[in-house]
């Protein structure tokens, strides 16, 4: 084995078909939507080209600063329910004994497998203001909370996020169980001997040892919510006017409402660097807990 | 032994498909054949090419289907060596029809409207349709009130239009107002006082499907021609603003409307459906809608729909026959790359002929871009509101557009977006006056 990665052929004759894949695929879409993003651009003609000027008037937008935020809260959500949630089901499935285990494994994953748009379409009735499930709930135990969910143009974005949040959660639900298992029973049974309880051998062995699938979770959950878009979509249309636009539906509506592909370019550049420094900071945050630890 | 078993499944796997390579060529020895005996026939008795023609065009519902049906069953008696493939249009704003364009895989015909011919003449991706227009015969039939749907603002034609100029109408329940004893509101009192009556009576006044924004469009722009008749279209070419007193008051009269209670609670997440069926079911007393409405609401309603003039504001009586709504040129295009450009474009108007035609006899529409041959009678009376909009059709002072008739998309976006926040509890009239200025100032540059 040693003998063929040494030879600089055989890996090239190897990895070239892969990169050959990846160069075509995904980097060269994404240096093309760097050098469009300088053009004004109808996405049919040649394009003129303006330097920097779709920047700057991209940085001087009122949508672009609402679509930012909304991806911060749509990621701050997704995040938060999906890792608390899979975290705490995850252990409680791999720990705690009881029949029917595995009908919660599969039940828990299902929403996973479901279409985007069969999961809004549910959603979209559970939020309905007359008739929906959740101001039904709110009525049957006499709390006075009926909400209009997707019509208030500062809350929509959460009720959306939620939706996201639930479907998504099967997956780092999933995740995490596989991390659990993998990690050797004696650890566990040191800790007992050494008089550990089930709550301080998650904490001191489980939570620890799950560091990288947990970095995995953040940045699929972090870059999800960045670059959320079918939810809004399909639920809200990016309204209430466009309260729920995201970056990426503020790319979608410049280049097909708009017909400003140029434009929408810029967006899309600042969504792929925005996600790249999500993405580097995670890995900053674990490299120096790592060292911490390590000290 | 796990070694032996895979030669013997990769041989019979060779075997299986070079067996399989040999089968498909076998017939095409007599296809090669038939098609030398075919040619001799040609050359004995010359025949019309059979010439397959892809369409992209609406086909979602019974005001698309049966014209559409109809036309193409007309053509294949009219051009029996022609046929339609029909690719159904999205309802995507236009992203399935530009990404046919940039891909170079336009249909040979297809529908567009006013902002992507724009788009589709800077990249050479429209024909221009003059002299088809004119051989066709299309020009002959044309109603002379139809020329704004059919020539460009550059004097071209580039598609062939088969509706007419449909108007934005203000429907009403007659059976409402009269359970009620309410008047139908002529001015801006009489709304108010309509709205606090049906109020007060757990009856919406005005339902409206403002999940959709053209819809939302709709709505401000019928406030707005109450201030000043060309309504949005003088914003869309830039020669208004939104700061302008007429467009202000505008958006503080519907947000006035709002606070009263106008329209239902979350109105900008009620789909089509939802809002209609308030109407129908006698939930709401008024309802916003397109003139295709009529037939739909006289079959849900009968004789208590009705349609009225909007509103009129004290002090710009003069507006009062204005309406919102109006043609914008669009219809069935032509590819300039087609293959059979020529026939493409002889087709297209054949099609839009004979839409027209169905739009007439099938579902009772006379207002429509050309002029329907007199032999030929609708399947069943007109709605009682088509008859009454017809004989008050000629006292309509002005038009304006539908969104999809704006010339600048980036303004068509603004409005639908702003006019839908405009629907929102909290959102000021400032804010909306701040945006769409910004928006028309940009496109001013």
């Amino acid at each position: 084995m040693k003998k063929y990665f040494g030879n600089r052929w055989a890996v090239a004759l190897f990895t070239m078909p892969a990169l050959i894949l990846f160069t075509v695929m995904v980097f060269y879409p994404i240096v093309q939507v760097f050098y469009r993003s300088f053009y004004d651009w109808n996405g049919l003609s040649s394009g003129i080209f303006i330097g920097f000027d779709n920047f700057i008037r991209l940085f001087d937008d009122k949508v672009f600063k609402i679509a930012n935020l909304n991806g911060f809260k749509f990621a701050l959500v997704i995040t938060m329910f999906q890792l608390t949630m899979a975290t705490v089901l995850a252990l409680a499935v791999s720990t705690i004994k009881f029949k029917g285990k595995n009908f919660f494994r599969i039940v828990y994953f299902i929403p996973v497998v479901l279409s985007v748009t069969v999961v809004c379409q549910l959603w979209l009735s559970i939020y309905n203001a007359d008739t929906g499930l959740l101001n039904r709930f709110f009525e049957a135990v006499g709390l006075d909370f009926r909400q209009n969910w997707l019509v208030d143009r500062h809350n929509a974005i959460y009720a959306i996020a939620i939706v996201n949040a639930w479907q998504w959660m099967g997956y780092q639900f999933a995740l995490i169980l596989a991390g659990i298992k993998s990690i050797p029973t004696s650890y566990y049974e040191a800790a007992r001997i050494d008089g550990a309880g089930v709550v301080k051998a998650h904490l001191k062995i489980t939570i620890p040892l799950l560091a990288e699938t947990f970095k995995f979770c953040l940045v699929i959950s972090v870059t999800g919510g960045i670059k959320a878009f079918t939810e809004m979509f399909i639920m809200s249309g990016g309204g209430p006017g466009n309260s729920t636009y995201t970056l990426t539906y503020m790319m979608y509506s410049s280049a097909f409402r708009s017909g400003e592909f140029g434009y929408g370019l810029a967006a899309a550049a600042v969504l792929v660097l925005e996600c790249l420094m999500a993405i580097l900071v995670i890995n900053w945050i674990f490299k120096t807990e790592k060292a911490v630890e390590g000290a | 032994m796990k070694r032996v078993l895979a030669l013997v499944v990769s041989m019979m796997l060779i075997v299986g498909m070079m067996a399989g390579c040999s089968t498909k060529e076998e017939p095409s020895a007599p296809a090669v054949a038939d098609k030398e005996a075919e040619t001799v026939a040609v050359k004995e008795e010359p025949k019309a090419e059979n010439i397959t023609l892809r369409i992209y065009a609406q086909y979602s519902d019974d005001d698309t289907i049966i014209p559409f049906d109809y036309a193409v069953a007309e053509l294949a008696k009219a051009y029996p060596n022609v046929t339609l493939e029909l690719d159904i249009q999205a309802q995507d704003d236009g992203q399935k029809l530009q990404t046919y364009a940039a891909t170079g895989n336009l249909p040979d015909i297809f529908q567009v409207g006013l902002s992507q011919i724009e788009t589709f003449k800077e990249s050479g991706n429209i024909m221009i349709l003059d002299d088809a227009a004119k051989s066709s015969g299309y020009l002959d039939k044309a109603h002379p009130s139809a020329s704004n749907i059919i020539y460009n603002e550059d004097g071209h034609i580039y598609a062939f239009p088969y509706a007419g100029n449909e108007l934005v109408m203000w429907y009403y329940n007659k059976a409402i107002f009269e359970e009620y004893g309410v008047k139908v509101p002529e001015t801006y009192e009489e709304l108010l006082t309509a709205i606090e009556v049906f109020n007060a009576n757990d009856i919406i006044p005005m339902s409206i499907f403002a999940k959709e924004k053209w819809i939302t469009t709709a709505l401000y722009d019928v406030f707005a021609t109450r201030f000043a008749p060309e309504g949005i279209v003088s914003l869309d070419k830039g020669k208004s603003s939104a700061s302008d007193e007429a467009y202000t008051m505008a958006a503080q009269t519907l947000k006035d409307l709002l606070a009263v209670g106008f329209l239902p609670e979350g109105a900008t997440n009620l789909n089509y459906d939802q809002a209609a069926s308030l109407f129908y079911e006698g939930k709401a007393a008024m309802f916003l809608n397109g003139q295709w409405e009529m037939e739909a609401s006289t079959e849900k309603l009968g004789e208590n729909a009705d349609w009225m003039w909007y509103p009129v504001m004290p002090g710009y009586e003069e507006n009062a026959k204005a309406l919102s709504g109006g043609g914008a040129p669009g219809g069935y295009a032509v590819s300039p790359h087609s293959e059979n450009k020529e026939l493409a474009a002889e087709v297209a108007a054949f099609i839009s002929e004979k839409y027209c035609e169905a739009k007439y006899t099938k579902r009772s529409n006379p207002i429509l871009a050309l002029k329907i041959d007199e032999s030929l009678q609708p399947e069943k009376p007109f709605p009682a509101m088509m008859a009454k909009l017809s004989e008050e059709m000629s006292t309509i002072t002005s038009t304006t557009k539908f969104a999809w008739g704006l010339s600048n998309p980036q303004f068509k976006v603004a409005i639908e977006d702003q006019s839908q926040f405009l629907l929102t509890p909290d959102y000021t009239v400032a804010e909306f006056v701040e945006e769409i200025d910004k928006t028309i100032e940009r496109m001013n540059k």
